[in-house]
């Protein structure tokens, strides 16, 4: 039960890092680049001033609560794919919500788009987690195929039926009333009081899955779902459960985009944070707390790399290719280290006879 | 007013249009029928693809012939292979998270390079895949109008689903490989290494998933370069190479299916928004996948039927 | 006529933490029928493993037919004239017979493409040679397991086997398709002068078929005797070791109440077919209920039905009085059931998760480990684990490691421990000690039968006939998926195994 510091885990991620930087490197060499700027211009980037802090702030929170929607579902053994579909209908329905409900106090407004938001994405989630549970449909195709169904809903309802009445702004909803907008905590960034609502809800999360009787039950039901069915968890209940929590979690990202940011849903609410909330997931191999300390190093590196752009003209993409060359080597070093250990028990293992039979010969 | 949309959706058009949606889903589909029979569950197709319509693209930007794009596209599709076996075969990683992985890379890697290479607005017109002409065709009145002066790929496609079912059925290394995938250790045992088939497999797929990228930037979009232009077509893929258990004759056949839905969509864009109609080949996949797995139950529940109660 | 087929000359294997084989020196004559015996576990499979390829011993050299091997891979021991039949089948489910046969030697037209109608050719042509009746053209996954064996035979002798080993050939078998195999062993052995290696732990099938017999115990040979000089006595004391002498077990009290009740249960298995068929039986407070059955004759799916593990497809189970038909495990346990599975790693632990958690499995709702009903009382359920890891003689590196670390002994101790604490008054009860050293099977044992005295209905069930003997109070006999025996009191072990193999039949429900 007591927690240790897995110093295996600690010691692959700081070479696997340190690896990926060196291939950036090596690919922003190939692409004719001066490597030492660039990583100097990626942390400028992150901290020169406050507004990129903010940014950098309010990035962490996106990744850290997208990241632990999805260890919400891989802890029960469900890959949520979809959360970007999830996300995006919390926007754009939690966006629509409040101008719907315009004059109200905000009191009103903001709890009920965060309910909707919720809702929408729980929902839109329970689609395959329904399908996965009671069906047996693969999840990962399914979140996938919904993904892209959202996007495209989404983009629909920007341009038809809940389309900005400013002619000039095209595939964008109304814009909220500024009396709903969280309030920004650093001016000119995105930092708003979302995070206080966000560090509520990873705390809680936090909470559930380490400390409680039902986090348990669902470590379980993902660690052997035979064994937790046979003890006498529901299995099939927790796992609908965290994917329906799962999405609304997607959902009320959404939402915090559009109250705290764009203050209208348009597709650059999100552009695919989910998957790189995801990616920040595997690489924490779904540990929730591995997810908030990666959270703060990723979105530094994202914002980092965004700024980079703008001062050294170096595409911000290799972000990405840092990102999951990491995977990439953790997965490795994990592969290589269990054939060298193999190897090292069959040594020992016929040193051992040897040495029995020459014991047995004197 | 219904009839107009009847006829547009049945008319020549609309089928030929089918063929070009369907092809690169079905090249990605056949190197995706590889690894399945190969036993692995491959979601990395969309990666693969991404990354054959850049080197395509690429290639045919810095050597001015498309012939050249193809070249890089298979030498890049051998080396995507030998990565994605390296780690799901050699080094027994979760094919989910490589999977993933791969297509994050992927989307990171060709839009760094798109974007250093030929800045943010991507490339548009570089030496594309020829249409072919096949005289004497347009003789026949609608067929002629659908199968006749299509890209290249199009009818390489059709070869290459005939190769590759014939590889899969009907040689001895067909068999290795579904053995391979189906019960390994009969393979080992019959002092064949499983492993082998694997590899071989997994370069396959990625030689056939760029060739798939190749028809998508080089001949469906004459030589342009988009980011992320694959689209979800590998994970449309991998739903036919499902739906059709890894047959590559039936996941051609599933191809055309999305290829008409898709088609049948664009017709529509003149009654309903096309944000709408895009949907359709992807609900189409759900259902598709929701299909296969109650249609293996069912058989399951019927072959219990079959047998009776054992008489003593 | 004493040409030497296979020599094994001081071979040992070691695999991390085991010595599976241990300096075994053994010859085989060629054209012998040589039977090779030993507990489970004492290394039977792990030396043909070495001879087939699949090991490389660690130690030792290996010679078939006089040349030495020196490259430990099947394909080797294939172009040796050494064939095997695993246990487990090598079969691909979706190919055909032929297909299967020829498979890695196909048969080729325009050397690439595959010729079937020559691979079924040929294999017709194998069949009438060996008179080993199967049609070709069928795919292996609609055959009969009996049939399916005859394929692997079939693929070896295609492969020019000169030696055969088979590995528990008769596990699977009913006794008619027991008698075909043998039947088959006697014409190849006399017919074509092959030598054949028969890996079994039933001695009487030793004696009814082999010409020589070797006994392994732990990972050492013990003793090749004549099968003519020796009795199913002396094979089994060899085996052990000493003569098997376990404490008296001291059983107290009398029946009570009937506490599991099953009536016209009829249950599928995976595959859709009736493994339970209309069965009948009643397990009272205070009495054990063992069941003898081969593997495969709907035991596990009986099992798994009263404990909720599988949907029974009709019929009623009643536990403690109260209704148990289809519902979940969860709600079973809740009406005083406990369970010890059969497969403990796939069932019965979480590998993953530590000794601690898995000891507290089921119990983690209760008010004693947790506040306010959601937050877990570490402190108290550490000091429980660690009492019941001390109470249960758990050996292992303590209650943090994960219990995949521990050894299987040790693992089925975590799970009994689990499952006994509770105090449930039924306890189905399922391989208890399989894989488990012998130190561990005399406790559990003790623990079964203290749960017993006081006053818990047990519904025992292993593959082991010498543990349902010693802890039964009453046997039934499953064939098929039907009771065909009961016996209590003294129990005589050849009628029960001749209930078990279906040769007595359909004895009336037991109450």
């Amino acid at each position: 039960m007591r927690k240790r510091i897995n110093w295996g885990y600690l010691g692959s991620l700081a070479i696997s890092v340190l690896l990926a930087f060196a291939i950036g490197a090596v690919i922003l060499l190939a692409a004719g680049f001066n490597p030492l700027e660039a990583y100097a211009a990626m942390i400028n980037g992150a901290f020169s001033n406050a507004r990129h802090i903010g940014d950098f702030l309010e990035y962490a929170m996106v990744l850290c609560l997208t990241g632990l929607a999805c260890v919400l579902g891989s802890r029960v053994g469900i890959f949520n794919v979809g959360g970007e579909g999830q996300l995006l209908l919390g926007a754009v329905v939690g966006c629509q919500v409040g101008v719907w409900l315009a004059g109200q106090s905000s009191w009103i407004v903001i709890p009920a788009a965060a309910l909707a938001a919720m809702a929408v994405g729980g929902l839109y989630a329970l689609i395959p987690g329904w399908l996965k549970v009671k069906v047996k449909v693969n999840e990962v195709i399914t979140t996938i195929m919904l993904n892209t169904i959202a996007a495209s809903l989404c983009q629909y309802l920007a341009k038809g039926p809940w389309k900005n009445p400013n002619k000039n702004m095209v595939a964008a909803t109304a814009q909220l009333d500024p009396r709903y907008w969280f309030k920004t905590l650093i001016p000119g960034s995105g930092l708003s009081t979302a995070i206080i609502a966000a560090v509520v809800i990873t705390l809680l999360t936090w909470y559930v899955m380490q400390k409680t009787s039902t986090g348990y039950e669902m470590k379980l039901t993902g660690q052997n779902p035979r064994f937790a069915f046979f003890s006498g968890i529901k299995t099939d209940k927790i796992v609908i459960v965290c994917m329906v929590l799962s999405g609304a979690m997607c959902g009320l990202v959404g939402m915090f985009r559009v109250y705290g940011v764009e203050h209208l849903y348009r597709s650059s609410i999100s552009n695919q944070y989910y998957f790189e909330g995801l990616t920040v997931a595997m690489i924490a191999q779904y540990n929730p707390v591995t997810v908030i300390f990666l959270s703060f190093f990723f979105a530094v590196l994202k914002i980092g790399a965004q700024g980079m752009e703008l001062s050294a003209g170096v595409p911000n993409q290799i972000y990405l290719i840092i990102q999951t060359v990491i995977i990439f080597f953790m997965a490795a070093e994990s592969g290589i280290f269990s054939s060298i250990r193999a190897g090292a028990q069959r040594k020992k293992a016929r040193a051992d006879i040897r040495r029995k039979e020459s014991e047995s010969h004197v | 007013m219904f009839e107009d949309i009847l006829k547009s959706i049945f008319s020549a058009g609309t089928f030929n249009q089918m063929l070009r949606s369907a092809t690169p889903v079905a090249l990605a589909a056949l190197g995706g029928a590889m690894t399945e029979h190969a036993g692995i569950m491959n979601i990395g197709m969309d990666g693969m693809i991404l990354m054959g319509a850049f080197f395509g693209v690429l290639g045919s930007y810095l050597f001015g012939s498309a012939a050249a794009g193809v070249a890089l596209v298979l030498a890049m599709g051998i080396v995507v292979g030998l990565f994605f076996a390296l780690f799901v075969v050699k080094f027994k990683s979760d094919e989910f998270i490589i999977g993933t992985a791969l297509n994050t890379f992927a989307l990171g890697l060709t839009s760094f390079l798109s974007r250093s290479i030929f800045g943010a607005s991507g490339t548009k017109g570089n030496p594309a895949l020829p249409t072919v002409h096949i005289p004497g065709l347009d003789a026949i009145p609608f067929l002629g109008q659908v199968l006749n002066d299509n890209s290249l790929f199009i009818y390489l496609t059709w070869l290459l689903v005939l190769v590759m079912w014939l590889f899969v059925y009907k040689t001895p290394y067909g068999f290795w490989l579904r053995a391979s995938g189906e019960k390994p250790e009969t393979l080992r045992t019959a002092g064949i290494a499983p492993e082998k088939m694997k590899w071989l497999a997994s370069i396959l797929c990625g030689l056939l998933c760029g060739l798939a990228g190749a028809h998508l930037s080089l001949g469906q979009l004459q030589g342009t370069f988009a980011e992320d232009m694959a689209n979800s077509r590998g994970y449309i893929a991998f739903a036919c190479v499902i739906f059709s258990k890894a047959n590559p004759a039936v996941a051609y056949g599933a191809a055309l299916m999305f290829g008409f839905f898709d088609a049948i969509g664009l017709r529509l864009q003149d009654y309903i928004s096309s944000d709408l109609t895009n949907t359709i080949p992807y609900i189409i996949t759900i259902i598709m996948m929701v299909y296969v797995v109650v249609r293996s139950q069912r058989r399951k529940r019927h072959a219990g039927k079959r047998l009776p109660a054992r008489q003593t | 006529m004493d040409e030497i087929a296979v020599r094994f000359s001081h071979v040992s294997m070691a695999f991390p933490g085991v010595l599976a084989n241990d300096d075994v020196t053994l010859d085989i004559k060629k054209g012998e029928v040589f039977a090779l015996v030993g507990e489970n576990g004492a290394g039977k499979s792990t030396l043909m493993n070495v001879l087939y390829g699949i090991n490389t011993p660690t130690d030792g050299k290996v010679y078939i037919s006089g040349r030495e091997v020196t490259d430990f891979n099947p394909k080797t021991a294939i172009s040796m004239g050494v064939g095997m039949v695993h246990q487990h089948f090598m079969l691909v489910p979706s190919f055909t017979v032929a297909q299967n046969i020829v498979l890695s030697r196909e048969p080729r037209r325009g050397r690439v493409f595959f010729d079937n109608a020559a691979a079924e050719r040929m294999t017709r042509q194998l069949v009438e040679e060996y008179g080993l009746e199967v049609d070709p053209s069928v795919p292996v996954e609609e055959l009969s397991v009996g049939l399916q064996q005859r394929v692997e035979i079939l693929k070896t002798l295609f492969r020019g086997a000169e030696t055969l080993i088979l590995d528990e050939p008769t596990a699977v078998l009913t006794p008619q398709e027991t008698d075909e195999l043998f039947a088959v062993i006697r014409r190849v052995v006399r017919e074509r002068n092959m030598t054949v290696i028969i890996i079994t732990h039933k001695l009487y099938e030793v004696l009814a078929i082999s010409d020589r017999v070797g006994v392994m115990r732990k990972g050492q040979l013990v003793g090749v005797r004549n099968t003519a000089d020796v009795d199913e006595q002396t094979l089994a004391s060899m085996m052990v070791g000493r003569p098997v002498l376990y404490d008296q077990l001291e059983k107290t009290g009398t029946p009570g109440e009937e506490m599991i009740r099953v009536e016209d249960l009829t249950v599928r298995d995976n595959r859709g077919l009736v493994a339970v068929d209309g069965l009948n039986l009643g397990v009272r407070a205070g009495e054990v209920l063992g069941i003898a059955a081969i593997e495969g004759n709907g035991q596990s799916e009986l099992i798994e039905a009263i404990t909720g593990m599988r949907r029974p497809e009709s019929g009623r189970i009643t536990i403690c009085g109260r209704d148990a038909t289809g519902l979940s495990p969860g709600d079973i346990r809740a009406l005083g059931l406990a369970h010890v599975p059969e497969d403990r790693l796939a069932t019965g632990v979480s590998r993953d998760a530590t000794v601690t958690e898995n000891l507290l499995t089921g119990k983690q709702r209760q008010k004693q480990f947790n506040r306010f009903g959601f937050h877990q009382r570490t402190s108290t359920i550490e000091r429980y684990a660690r009492e019941l890891y001390e109470k249960f003689d758990i050996r292992g590196a303590g209650t943090d490691v994960t219990a995949g670390d521990l050894s299987g002994g040790n693992m089925q101790k975590v799970v009994i421990a689990r499952e006994f604490s509770f105090d449930c008054p039924v306890l189905i009860i399922a391989q208890p000690t399989r894989g488990v050293d012998v130190g561990a099977i005399e406790f559990i044992h003790s623990q079964i039968i203290d749960r017993r005295n006081h006053g818990c209905a047990i519904l025992l069930c292993s593959a082991d006939l010498d543990e349902v003997f010693r802890l039964s109070d009453r046997i039934i006999t499953l064939y098929e998926g039907r009771i065909t025996g009961e016996f209590s009191g003294g129990f005589s072990k050849d009628e029960i195994g001749l209930c078990m193999t279906g040769s007595r039949r359909e004895k009336e429900a037991v109450s």
